[in-house]
């Protein structure tokens, strides 16, 4: 499903040379829960970034579904994301203009669809047990609220991978536990390949297999 | 399909959040929008109304105007069309004194003597207290101007002298039909009977005696027929129908139009910078949900269509507020030209100016709205991880990538300026509107590459001044100072913005102010300022002896005499068929002849030489050097004139350069002393007086010589000084916009870093700032702002008077700092004003509840 060789990001600033990424190799089959962890600074972010393709690798390949993204021009990366991957953000990332039922449909709309896409936006609230809550703006909603609108966002067009940055990094005990519970639920439910970024033992202890990165490499790759 | 419902209320809803700092660039487009639509939907009610009441314009369908009267067989071919069902009358203009006996001074009038019977044919004159025209103007009466029984001191039942004799004012008139194409009247009117006239005797044979001969036409004549023969008989004298003299006023009327449509134009581009500038600060705000968009699937092209409709929304916006204004501005100009055209135009709401107002102002604004909206395909999507990070070093492959972006979107702000420009000149002819269009935008560019490159130098050198200065400034100075380069200020397009502005009206203020000077410090000491029109053989020498025995006279009068005659042919090509350089020349036949048998004093010749005891039949011309060019004429040359009737040969002799000071050598033909001989001779004098002298000498000419008309040069002066102030007013009016177009700019920027000021208010209010000290911080801010767009538009417009008074009006320009100095003061009120406007409201910010919220 996911499948990364020889990947590396540098950022040169003119000044100094950063090396974020040293060279990653792996690969996710179809329907794996991946938790990728790792301490701050370790390029874990960046290498859920460059798999979603929302930034530039400086070398190596990314194949997502049998298909090489690196190379990809930035809109038909677009296109890929809009219909092969779920994002969750840390800091839930929802438009603020939008209500929490037209932030769930977005993606939906992004791609032109026809179909059953309001109705299957409101079953996603009821899901995350938002239904009350559909026409509230962002800014109305508490930070456990708005992650649950992001992640029916994230599931809203089926994608084949979701992909997580610290969905909980931002929630306090209680409201983590929900969203994780839902994550893993939808998951199930949808079939999906997940990887999840997190520096969260608790959480990584739910993933079927854990990469660990550190200083931008590989350390550890421990499958259940 | 889907997404554009969606994209329409992301935008909405942007807008509405942004709403106090796009109201401000709703406001910039509208100013433009507005004077635009006020120019264009006055002139257009303007022009509608020519055409409808074309032949109440003229009075008649057809019209004649002569310098002269007209011979008898020009009289003849008029008689034969009156005997045709054509009706003929003759209405004269010209120019005399009249006085009452409530004042000592006469006062200098156009008179206007018409047949109360026939004329006008379309139309009517109008009195107070309303009367008809039979019944007001008898031989004995008169209706005068209202400005003219003001300065008469008289009312109705007074008398006032006319050539000598005594009218009843019976009437003041208030709107006479014909005023518009009989041009702008040079002084009060005095509207006599033609029987009136006759009495006076100010027309007499060979002295000047404009008139016009109207007709009313059946419609068994086609005018063109009629127009055709007319030229026929009357060769030189300028003959048209009513539609070809709308065609004339409407062509003045579209120059106008034009002239003004650009002006309105730049502050519609001063709007565009404006939304230019607003765009850029709420994109770089709304990086995260760009970023966000693109991360969850949108393409660069869906993020755009948010933004182009944001934009269509504002251009809209400003558009329909536009609009409104110009509905305004429209109504402002019949009061602002009544003086000059008694014109009534009804002024309708017209939907074509109005469509045209929002066409320029949405195209303006999407024009500028180019650069932001590229700039969205380079926002990466990773930005919401790397927030952080710092940017990586793009290569120079992308760079010049980027670059042509920008480059692209340059050309086609350009080009579409152009397109609107000459779009906007519009006109009859395709070449020329593009001529203009493409000097407009050149200069508007070079205009605003040098402001902004005038802009950047000032910012630095304030930075450095403050930086190096071994003066402790206040510390307001210094943060107000300081505010100039927080992130996101645009000091520079604000400069830009308001300096356009202020260079535009200060230009017109200095080159009018320059002119004016220049007109009143061009009568140097020698130069005539007296001139004494229409003096018969008779009076000559009493007038002269008159002349030499009056107070302050400075130098010897001249008294100058003329025959009025017509050019017939040059070498033997008659002049309808002669050639300059393989072109037709159109060189008016009607000339006014001199002679003399010396070299008259002070004259220069610059070829040929001067005749010595000519014999009689031995005639011989002195040409001025600029008709000498004009009509390629050289010494040899052969002329044929023709006087009352007698035919006039004579050889070019000698080319004369113009001297200002002298009276004759203005006359472009001075011929040898017996050419002239038993021709209807009329003088014409000029005298050099103190300038306290020259009533005195109105007044003791008009007790003796009632006909003759003594033009103070004072009095011409002044006259000229009110046309080209109301003209530049008028401009002046239509390039105010544009700085209250910059001074939008400014409000919606301090609009724009409104959250940045309210941080720093609070933060100051913490470390125990007083609301007085943050006020003096943001308007020593504003203040600077406002005097340096001052002081750079001043200097710009200064070196913009230079080169427009050093080309085209060919005087030097002469520096007066006081204009300067105030205009560098409004600008820095007119900034403090719209900065306070944008910005009072974030003084009364609680600090707690801002650094709770953050």
């Amino acid at each position: 499903m996911i499948d990364v060789r020889g990947l590396t990001k540098v950022i040169d600033t003119g000044t100094h040379r950063v090396d974020i990424l040293k060279g990653i190799d792996f690969s996710v089959p179809k329907g794996q829960f991946v938790a990728i962890m790792g301490s701050s600074g370790s390029g874990k972010s960046t290498l859920l970034g460059l798999i979603a393709g929302l930034d530039t690798a400086s070398t190596g390949e990314i194949w997502l579904d049998g298909e090489e993204i690196t190379k990809l021009p930035e809109d038909k990366l677009a296109v890929l994301r809009g219909r092969k991957i779920g994002f969750v953000f840390q800091s839930y990332q929802l438009i603020p203009t939008l209500t929490a039922e037209e932030n769930v449909l977005l993606p939906y709309e992004l791609v032109g669809g026809n179909g059953d896409g309001p109705a299957r936006a409101k079953e996603l609230l009821n899901e995350v047990g938002l239904s009350d809550r559909r026409d509230h703006y962002p800014v109305q909603l508490s930070g456990g609220e708005q992650q649950r609108v992001a992640l029916a966002r994230a599931f809203m067009v089926r994608p084949a991978i979701l992909l997580a940055d610290e969905p909980t990094g931002n929630l306090d005990s209680t409201n983590g536990q929900h969203i994780l519970q839902l994550l893993l639920s939808l998951n199930a439910q949808q079939g999906t390949t997940l990887v999840l970024v997190t520096h969260d033992q608790q959480l990584a202890a739910h993933a079927t297999r854990i990469i660990t990165l550190q200083d931008g490499l590989i350390v550890q790759d421990v499958t259940k | 399909m889907r997404f554009t419902r969606t994209a329409f209320k992301i935008a909405w809803r942007e807008s509405r959040a942004s709403s106090g700092k796009f109201l401000f660039v709703i406001f910039a487009v509208a100013v433009g929008v507005g004077s635009l639509t006020g120019v264009r939907g006055f002139s257009q009610a303007l022009a509608t109304m020519l055409l409808r009441e074309a032949r109440t314009l003229m009075a008649a369908d057809v019209s004649v105007r002569l310098l002269a009267v007209p011979s008898p067989e020009q009289l003849k071919v008029v008689e034969a069309f009156d005997r045709r069902g054509a009706v003929s009358t003759r209405v004269t203009e010209t120019l005399s004194m009249v006085s009452s006996k409530n004042v000592e001074n006469p006062a200098f009038v156009s008179v206007k003597a018409v047949d109360p019977a026939v004329y006008p044919f379309y139309g009517a004159v109008t009195f107070a207290p309303p009367a008809s025209l039979a019944a007001t103007l008898t031989a004995d009466t008169t209706a005068v101007s209202d400005d003219l029984r003001i300065r008469l001191k008289v009312g109705i039942g007074d008398s006032i002298r006319v050539g000598g004799v005594d009218f009843k004012i019976a009437a003041i008139v208030t709107g006479e039909p014909d005023r518009l194409i009989s041009g702008p009247a040079v002084g009060p009117r005095v509207l006599l009977s033609r029987e009136g006239l006759a009495r006076t005797e100010l027309i007499r044979l060979g002295s000047r005696a404009p008139q016009r001969i109207l007709f009313k036409v059946p419609a068994s004549i086609p005018l063109p027929d009629m127009v055709a023969e007319l030229k026929k008989v009357f060769p030189d004298d300028q003959i048209s129908d009513y539609k070809q003299a709308n065609q004339n006023v409407t062509r003045a009327l579209d120059f106008a139009t034009s002239f003004l449509s650009l002006i309105s134009l730049i502050a519609l581009i001063v709007g565009g910078v404006g939304v230019a500038t607003a765009m850029h600060a709420h994109l770089k705000q709304k990086l995260d949900s760009i970023a966000i968009m693109k991360s969850i699937g949108a393409r660069s092209s869906q993020v755009v269509q948010i933004y182009v409709i944001q934009t269509v929304m504002l251009g809209l916006a400003g558009g329909t507020l536009g609009v409104v204004i110009g509905s305004g501005v429209q109504h402002l100009f019949p009061a602002i030209l009544q003086q000059y055209f008694q014109v009534k135009a009804d002024i309708p709401w017209l939907p074509a100016s109005a469509l045209q107002g929002i066409v320029a102002g949405l195209l303006t604004t999407l024009l500028f709205t180019l650069p932001p909206l590229l700039s969205i395909q380079k926002i990466k999507p990773g930005i919401i991880f790397r927030r952080d990070m710092p940017d990586a070093r793009t290569g120079w492959r992308q760079r010049l990538r980027e670059g042509r972006g920008a480059a692209l979107s340059g050309v086609l702000i350009i080009v579409g300026l152009g397109a609107l420009a000459v779009w906007l000149i519009g006109g009859a002819s395709r070449e020329e509107a593009l001529r203009i269009g493409s000097i407009f935008t050149g200069g508007l560019l070079a205009s605003l590459l040098l402001l902004a490159g005038v802009a950047w130098l000032l910012l630095r050198m304030l930075r450095l001044f403050v930086a190096v200065t071994p003066w402790k400034l206040p510390s307001t100075l210094r943060h107000g100072i300081a505010n100039l380069y927080r992130p996101g200020s645009q000091a520079e397009s604000i400069l830009t913005s308001l300096g356009i502005g202020v260079m535009f009206t200060l230009t017109v203020y200095l080159v009018q102010h320059s002119m004016l000077s220049e007109i009143t410090a061009s009568a140097p000491p020698g130069m005539s300022n007296v001139f004494l029109l229409d003096i018969t053989e008779e009076q000559k020498p009493l007038i002269a002896a008159m002349l030499s025995k009056q107070p302050g006279l400075e130098k010897p009068p001249e008294l100058l005499a003329t025959v009025s005659s017509r050019m017939i042919s040059i070498d033997g090509v008659l002049l309808e068929n002669y050639q300059v350089n393989g072109k037709p020349r159109r060189f008016g036949g009607r000339r006014i002849l001199t002679s003399s048998a010396a070299l008259p004093e002070g004259m220069t010749i610059t070829q040929g030489a001067w005749w010595k005891n000519p014999k009689p039949g031995d005639d011989m011309v002195s040409v001025t050097d600029w008709i000498a060019r004009g009509l390629n004429l050289h010494i040899g040359s052969k002329i044929e004139f023709l006087a009352f009737g007698k035919p006039l040969h004579a050889t070019v002799s000698s080319i004369h350069r113009i001297d200002p000071h002298r009276l004759s050598s203005r006359i472009d033909f001075i011929l040898t002393p017996q050419s002239l001989q038993g021709l209807p001779t009329v003088y014409y004098g000029a005298a050099r007086m103190k300038p306290d002298s020259v009533t005195t000498l109105q007044r003791t000419a008009y007790e003796q010589f009632p006909t003759v008309t003594v033009l103070n040069m004072a009095d011409v002066i002044e006259r000229v000084q009110e046309v080209v102030n109301q003209v530049a007013f008028v401009i002046r009016f239509i390039s105010l916009f544009a700085i209250l177009a910059g001074a939008t700019i400014l409000a919606s920027s301090v609009a724009g870093t409104r959250f940045r000021r309210i941080r720093e208010v609070v933060i100051f209010k913490t470390l125990g700032a007083t609301r007085g000290r943050i006020a003096k911080i943001f308007s020593a801010e504003f203040l600077i702002l406002g005097t340096v767009a001052g002081v750079m538009g001043s200097l710009l417009a200064i070196a913009f008077s230079m080169v427009v008074m050093k080309q085209l009006i060919k005087v030097d320009y002469r520096f007066h700092p006081l204009p300067i100095l105030i205009a560098i003061g409004l600008t820095a009120l007119i900034a403090a004003a719209a900065g306070w406007l944008a910005s009072f409201r974030i003084l009364g910010q609680k600090p707690l509840e801002v650094l709770r919220g953050e």
